[in-house]
């Protein structure tokens, strides 16, 4: 018995990573295959549901509304991802410099990534809101009063309002790593390429980006993933609207879902699964590459 | 350009970066501090009233006390859950490969690709099916589930930078390597510990997307909820709706500014030994 207990003890450590995977197992994977199950059916939540074969997703490509969420979801990721890039990487670049209260810079950009998106939402609604909004107040104060559109309430403009909170939310995370992948790069590497003859511009080039590629990486795959799946932020400020001009993929998985098109839904789940899988799945493939040519 | 230029373009930027990123915080202060009766906004510099009763009538009307507890009692629990799952698989897959804890670990990495999102249909019959709905246990174990993946690979990926000495030692003395990791690897861990309670638990403590399908009943709504069926019914009292989007935002912003230097570090750990 006590030569078991101990022969059990002493291959306890093989088996520690069991009980992640089982509660992952039970809350994430059984879910997920199941809804590939769900997908191929007209399940409603009342009535029996019956195998309709790939019949939603046929449904889905032949709905207006559908393909017009679909685009956009990556009108909205098209927008956002780069310029969250582009943006996190110059204030890395400028606070790498070195500036006087440059912790004091980062931790105040950095603040609005740690509130709920849902909530950050709603206080740029006291601003967005045309005539009683701060932006309103603000441009008639300034005699601008002219340009105090809905913003929110046209179609042509909604999309680009939530690109920007986006981009205002998040630009510290991508900020602050690529802050620690430059802190990485040591200055040795910036004092040769300067011997070597390089302008700044061709020191950034050929030292900095190429060595940046795992925080390029890492802030690229989140924030396409995270662009692709935007949700709260929408709830708050547009909900979707006007009309459906800003209705992302995410949120017509959940009207439907309350709709009790549980089947239908679950089958745009996993065509947004696809959307997201296949630009990261490229980007990874082609900055493989890339890296192997350093 | 000059040195001296070149140094105030230098503050007018970073000036510039910080009043971006705080005027609306200023907005929302400016507007929770508002009376009631008060026109909106005066003057292009926001001076407010300093009318503190917004907060009281906010917190009573929106029931937030009862959401704060709430959020706290899932966000604590799920958490601690979390560090004890993902540290002894982090453990496991760093020290030990076998086909099993391979498969296991590039799982979990194949799934940090999935926003849970994807899931709630097939999720939400699996909870009813379980009694899971409006129901503590049940919102703990799924967001804990959820942020296995990256927490199991930030411990993997920080176990294996410590030398393997550390247990070594241990299992020398007649520990195994089971309770050589209780005993002394764990407490090697407090740097990605800590970043993985920051990181998960800021994401439990702002969870929306699945508390609006899983806890529906008044009594369980976390912060989200709650703030945002305030805002459904105080639709037009700017003063109120502020105070409560402060109230509400209030203690990630405290947790934050305390432990800002782990967050800095957790996140970069994070990201950068992917």
């Amino acid at each position: 018995m006590r030569i078991w207990i101990h022969k059990i003890n002493a291959n306890l450590h093989r088996y520690m990573a069991l009980p992640a995977i089982l509660l992952f197992g039970l809350f994430f994977l059984y879910p997920l295959a199941q809804g590939i199950g769900i997908s191929l059916t007209d399940s409603n939540g009342m009535t029996t549901p019956n195998f309709v074969g790939l019949q939603n997703f046929i449904d889905f490509f032949a709905d207006d509304r559908a393909r017009n969420d679909v685009r956009i979801t990556i009108l909205f990721a098209l927008g956002s991802a780069p310029l969250l890039n582009l943006f996190g990487l110059l204030y890395a670049l400028f606070l790498d410099r070195g500036l006087p209260g440059k912790g004091f810079v980062r931790a105040v950009v950095y603040l609005p990534a740690v509130i709920s998106p849902l909530i950050m939402g709603y206080v740029w609604y006291f601003i967005l809101q045309p005539e009683r909004g701060y932006l309103a107040h603000v441009l008639k104060e300034i005699g601008l009063g002219f340009l105090d559109v809905n913003w929110l309430g046209e179609s042509s403009s909604a999309l680009v309002v939530l690109i920007a909170v986006n981009v205002w939310q998040y630009v510290g995370m991508t900020m602050i790593v690529y802050l620690a992948g430059l802190q990485g790069i040591p200055a040795d590497l910036y004092e040769a390429a300067t011997i070597d003859g390089a302008s700044r511009w061709g020191a950034l080039r050929y030292v900095t980006l190429p060595l940046l590629y795992p925080a390029i990486k890492i802030n690229v795959v989140t924030n396409i993933i995270g662009s692709l799946s935007v949700f709260e932020i929408i709830v708050a400020l547009t909900d979707g609207g006007p009309g459906y001009a800003t209705e992302s993929l995410s949120i017509y998985i959940l009207r439907m879902l309350y709709g009790s098109f549980t089947g239908y839904s679950t089958a745009v789940a996993l065509i947004l699964f696809l959307i997201i899988l296949i630009p990261v799945v490229l980007f990874l493939r082609i900055t493989r590459k890339s890296e192997y040519e350093l | 350009m000059s040195p001296e230029l070149r140094q105030g373009l230098k503050y007018l930027i970073g000036g510039m970066m910080v009043l971006i990123s705080i005027i609306p915080f200023y907005v929302l202060l400016y507007l929770a501090m508002n009376t009631p009766a008060g026109s909106m906004f005066k003057g292009l510099f926001l001076l407010p009233d300093f009318y503190f009763t917004n907060f009281v009538d906010a917190w009573n009307g929106s029931k937030l006390g009862r959401a704060m507890l709430n959020s706290t009692i899932i966000t604590c629990l799920a958490v601690t859950l979390i560090v004890f799952v993902a540290s002894a698989a982090g453990y496991s897959i760093a020290r030990y490969r076998s086909r099993l804890n391979l498969t296991i670990f590039n799982t979990l990495l194949a799934c940090m690709m999935i926003p849970a999102i994807i899931i709630t249909v097939p999720l939400y019959s699996l909870m009813k099916s379980i009694d899971g709905i409006n129901t503590y246990w049940a919102m703990i174990l799924l967001t804990a589930a959820n942020a296995l993946p990256l927490s199991v690979f930030l411990y993997a990926s920080f176990i294996r930078t410590l030398p393997k000495e550390v247990e070594e030692s241990a299992v020398l003395d007649g520990c195994t390597y089971f309770t050589a990791f209780y005993r002394v690897t764990f407490h090697f861990l407090r740097p990605v510990t800590s970043a993985v309670v920051i990181l998960t638990g800021l994401g439990i403590w702002n969870n929306y997307g699945q508390a609006v399908f899983f806890l529906q009943s008044q009594e369980m709504r976390t912060i989200p909820l709650a703030i945002s069926m305030f805002f459904q019914t105080y639709g037009a009292k700017w003063n109120l709706m502020a105070a409560a989007a402060l109230i509400g935002l209030a203690p990630a912003v405290l947790v934050f500014l305390l432990f800002q230097r782990y967050f800095i570090k957790g996140i970069t750990a994070g990201a950068l030994k992917g």
